[in-house]
């Protein structure tokens, strides 16, 4: 039994500090009391201390849990991977850490927030940190950080980023239209040009040779490329003609009230163009050409898809005769 | 700017404060991944941290930088950033020993960085008489636009930015990366107190 | 009697603390170079005895003037001092006909020991 007056001042600097005993006793209660897990490993990875945050939230005993491998306590931990983990800190004498957005979680710990989140466990983040001791053998302390509302907050962020690039009609890298929004638009178009009985063309084109470029240059470099190819294409364009990213290399071009010969004219001054650019990577000069299928809507389409068909099959056309051309549809 | 400024004097003593701690630090990663480092003499540049995004974007490949927090006393404390180039960051699972589709490629990033970035600084605190303790490590955002804003951001809450290039090469394969430790003002102040420090003995 | 002595070393601070840890007799006959090509035309040029050599520098590093010394034929005695303490760095060093491998930062009673060891004190 103490009485209060604990604390010892010292004789040298006459500051009052606690007694060791009562600095023990301070500082279990303080780990016992953080809202963060605390558990201490020894160089085999047993288990030698944790504090009550752990007993609360793992439901077990201490009885049974003290002196065991952490991974016969908790066979849900990746073994393999901790290992390593523990080793490197063990070894370099450093920390090592894993965050929730790394791995969920590590350790099946129930949540206990009232929200409901996707996954039914707590969200960590979890720090190894290497111990130093009297006794000769490093220990390992695991801090485990209980992130699940954030975890929570940003999911929920992320969706909503999402809907709003869904909702959003531009490609990101060329700045054009991305696939979905010039889809709309075609079946838009089609629609108008059936309806008042005008013309619509449409010109599908393709980068030749991309992926060679991709493997030769390296995706930066392909980047640039679409970047200047789109951008160039685009100077070449009508206010009211809508050109869009189709797929990685794949682009299409919408031309409102344009035949098919107004529109194998353009198709083919853009391939004239594109050829006769040059770009520059790294101070290399790199030249690129595209292929080229035009196609005019007949009226004899029963849907616009049919169109992107047609004018597919003239791009095909296009590669099979050699590329860096454009072809109309034979049909 | 001119606090900034080192002399000639505390330059060379921080060159070789450092030289000394990529010594250690690469020999600690050597045995750690049972291999042998080339090691090649980090240069090192001080820089305004409002000049940071130019020089980041000058090198056109940088593909992932990750950033780690450290603390050390005497108010010497900053955040560290590793820049990697696209075609390094392939290479790390090779390099950590791991199995192929064991580890994301981020997680494999943020790891190495974390070692790297560590290593270092321990050493180098043990040089100057002090010790580091470090925030997780963060992969920033990869997005090209969204990179340079965050880099923006960073900028202009640090005064210097150290930017001491490593080149680690290990045996097999050479992997590059750039390490900036970006500092504010108070700690500059006191490191160079260090550096005085160390200089007076000689 | 002190021997001729070089101390090799890009850096000013390390070149400084070398100086330091050495015989107080010693200091009197130190010359410095701060690469390894002016090292090597130093050592053609001159008799010198003991080298202290750093490893990495910019153009010639250690390895390099440690091959140019064996190719030369210099009667020399080296010491590396060097950042660079992987152990097959050290042995690498020793093959190439060094004394000793030191640690950085260098200690006057180590470098001392050393010295003693390899009977130049």
């Amino acid at each position: 039994m103490f009485d209060c007056t604990t604390y010892m001042p010292t004789k040298d600097t006459g500051k009052s500090v606690l007694s060791e005993q009562v600095l023990k006793q301070v500082n279990r209660q303080i780990a016992n009391q953080l809202n963060t897990g605390v558990m201490v490993l020894d160089s085999a990875f047993n288990i030698v201390n944790w504090n009550r945050f752990l007993q609360v939230h793992t439901d077990k005993v201490s009885e049974d849990i003290i002196g065991q491998s952490i991974f016969h306590a908790f066979p849900e931990l990746p073994e393999r991977w901790l290992v390593r983990k523990f080793s490197a800190v063990m070894q370099l004498n450093t920390p090592s850490f894993c965050s929730w957005q790394q791995r969920h979680h590590l350790f099946e710990l129930p949540h206990t927030r009232p929200i409901t989140t996707d996954s039914e466990f707590m969200a960590q983040n979890c720090t190894f940190l290497p111990i130093e001791t009297d006794c000769k053998s490093k220990l390992i302390c695991i801090l485990i950080e209980d992130v699940t509302d954030v975890c929570h907050y940003q999911e929920q962020l992320q969706k909503t980023l999402d809907e709003l690039a869904q909702i959003s009609r531009i490609d990101g890298l060329t700045q054009i239209y991305n696939r979905r929004h010039w889809q709309e638009s075609l079946k838009q178009e089609f629609a108008k040009a059936q309806r008042h009985d005008k013309a619509l063309s449409l010109i599908m084109l393709d980068l030749d040779y991309f992926k060679l470029l991709n493997d030769n240059y390296g995706h930066q470099c392909g980047d640039m490329v679409l970047i200047e190819v789109s951008a160039l294409i685009s100077a070449l364009l009508r206010v009211e003609d809508l050109f869009g990213r189709y797929g990685g290399e794949e682009f299409a071009i919408i031309l409102p009230e344009t035949n098919l010969a107004g529109a194998l004219e353009l198709a083919e001054r853009i391939c004239r163009k594109v050829a006769a650019v040059s770009l520059s990577y790294n101070d290399e000069a790199i030249k690129v050409t595209i292929s080229l299928g035009v196609a005019q809507c007949s009226g004899e389409e029963s849907s616009y898809e049919d169109l992107i068909t047609h004018a597919d099959s003239a791009l095909y056309q296009a590669k099979a005769q050699g590329r860096n051309q454009a072809c109309t549809a034979t049909t | 700017m001119s606090e900034f400024q080192l002399t000639e004097d505390q330059q060379d003593c921080l060159q070789e404060l450092i030289n000394i701690a990529m010594g250690q630090a690469s020999d600690q990663l050597a045995r750690y991944l049972d291999t042998f480092v080339y090691l090649k003499v980090p240069s090192i540049e001080s820089v305004d941290a409002k000049d940071l995004l130019q020089i980041l974007s000058q090198q056109q490949n940088t593909m992932a930088v990750v950033s780690q927090g450290f603390f050390g006393y005497e108010g010497i404390r900053g955040e560290a950033l590793l820049a990697y180039q696209d075609e390094d960051s392939g290479r790390i699972s090779d390099l950590l020993g791991y199995e192929p589709g064991e580890l994301s490629e981020d997680e494999q990033l943020i790891d190495i960085s974390s070692i790297l970035t560590t290593t270092f600084l321990n050493v180098f605190a043990r040089q100057i008489g002090n010790q580091m303790s470090y925030n997780a490590p963060k992969l920033l955002p990869s997005v090209q636009n969204s990179m340079s804003e965050h880099l923006q951001q960073i900028s202009f809450s640090w005064d210097l930015a150290l930017k001491v290039n490593i080149n680690y090469q290990v045996t097999d394969y050479s992997f590059n990366c750039n390490m900036i430790l970006l500092i504010p003002e108070t700690a500059i102040i006191n490191i160079k107190h260090v550096l005085d420090r160390i200089l007076a003995e000689f | 009697m002190s021997p001729s002595v070089l101390i090799c070393d890009d850096s000013n601070m390390a070149r400084k603390q070398v100086l330091k840890s050495l015989p107080e007799l010693w200091k009197n006959s130190v010359q410095t170079a701060t690469n390894g090509a002016e090292a090597l035309t130093i050592l053609r040029d001159n008799s010198v005895e003991v080298l202290f050599l750093d490893l990495t520098m910019p153009g010639i590093d250690g390895v390099g003037v440690l091959q140019g010394i064996k190719k030369l034929n210099l009667d020399c005695s080296v010491f590396v001092i060097s950042a660079d303490i992987q152990p097959e760095m050290q042995a690498k060093v020793k093959a190439l006909g060094a004394k000793e491998f030191i640690r950085k930062p260098v200690k006057p009673d180590i470098l001392v020991s050393h010295l003693k060891n390899h009977g130049l004190l």
